[in-house]
């Protein structure tokens, strides 16, 4: 009886061992030099890919280059996940944002927004005017926050098809860059993103 | 005669050490860059046949550097980019992200790819051209 537990036991770790060892190790990628295969969901290249064309037809347009030189400045407006992933549309925006702001055309606000201020800490700041435990003279002043001139707004969305034995995706990023004096679009740009796969693959 | 030669030789050698280059005080000139950086495997199935350059005028009257390369293809395949920016100093600009680009080519194709720089700053670029493996 002890006999054929112990049996069982070796044959088990063995087996836990074997299972072990074939398993893919835990590791870093690049991704400067990520060849890694391409899921059929929207992953970081996708919107690295559609941010670097979104900021080089910004950049080469003009339209983000304030004629009377300085700083525009653009706040982040809606920008609609319509696809079947739960996609943080941060992932995208956020890499515009900080490639204009590199870029040293544009700077973005983050007092304002369509569901209040991205840092709520602008006005919250302002709430020290007059109270007599602060230094009045740290406390912001009435009248120093900055108006956007700019909005980026958008849409990522997706359409799933077969052809043939397998599926294919299409996601499209599209984004508008209004003007906010005018209500115009200065700028307006579309990347699409297709991926085939097998039938079996979920891009959701 | 032998003096003479002598002396010659001796005032050739000056005056092409005059002509020489001079070693610049900026870091640049220490700098051996190729603009154009194709991976052997490339040259198998695709050729750039093209490469410029122009600097776009912004409407605050500054410039950003825009290159353009053709790739002719031999057959079909897949090709990844990648287009690292440099300033004056020969310092790299970050532009959006750091990753390769991927294009497909088809036998006979010429595809037409551009880039801008991210700042007026950049006044430099090196290409890399390579095969991705997936």
């Amino acid at each position: 009886m002890f006999k054929l537990s112990l049996v069982r036991f070796v044959v088990i770790s063995t087996g836990l061992l074997i299972l072990a060892g074939c398993a893919a190790p835990t590791r870093y990628i690049d991704p400067a030099a990520d060849d890694g295969a391409v899921a059929m969901g929207m992953d970081y290249r996708d919107f690295e890919k559609a941010a670097t064309e979104a900021v080089d037809s910004m950049l080469e347009s003009g339209a983000v280059t304030n004629p009377n030189g300085g700083r525009y400045i653009m706040v982040v407006s809606r920008i609609s996940n319509d696809t079947m992933q739960r996609i943080d549309t941060d992932q995208l925006t956020k890499k515009i944002r900080v490639a204009l702001l590199r870029s040293g055309k544009v700077v973005t606000t983050t007092a304002v927004g369509l569901n209040g201020a991205e840092d709520e800490m602008s006005m919250r700041a302002r709430e020290l005017r007059n109270s007599e435990e602060f230094d009045q003279s740290g406390v912001q002043r009435k009248g120093t926050l900055q108006a956007p001139d700019l909005s980026l707004s958008g849409k990522i969305l997706q359409r799933n098809l077969t052809v043939g034995k397998e599926q294919q995706v299409e996601y499209y990023v599209q984004l508008s860059l209004t003007d906010l004096a005018s209500g115009l679009a200065f700028w307006e740009g579309e990347t699409p993103i297709i991926k085939r796969g097998s039938n079996k693959s979920v891009s959701w | 005669m032998n003096m003479k030669r002598l002396i010659v030789a001796f005032g050739c050698a000056l005056l092409l050490t005059g002509c020489a280059s001079q070693q610049p005080a900026n870091n640049a000139a220490f700098i051996d860059r190729p603009q154009l950086q194709i991976d052997p495997e490339v040259n198998y199935f695709a050729a750039v046949s093209e490469m410029l350059e122009e600097r776009v005028s912004q409407p605050d009257g500054s410039s950003l550097l825009k290159i353009q390369y053709a790739v002719e293809a031999r057959s079909d395949a897949d090709l990844a980019w990648k287009i690292t920016w440099f300033d004056n100093n020969g310092m790299q600009v970050k532009g959006v992200g750091e990753g390769y680009r991927k294009a497909s080519l088809l036998t006979g194709q010429t595809r037409y790819f551009t880039a801008v720089a991210p700042h007026a700053r950049v006044t430099d670029y090196q290409l890399h051209l390579r095969e991705p493996k997936q």
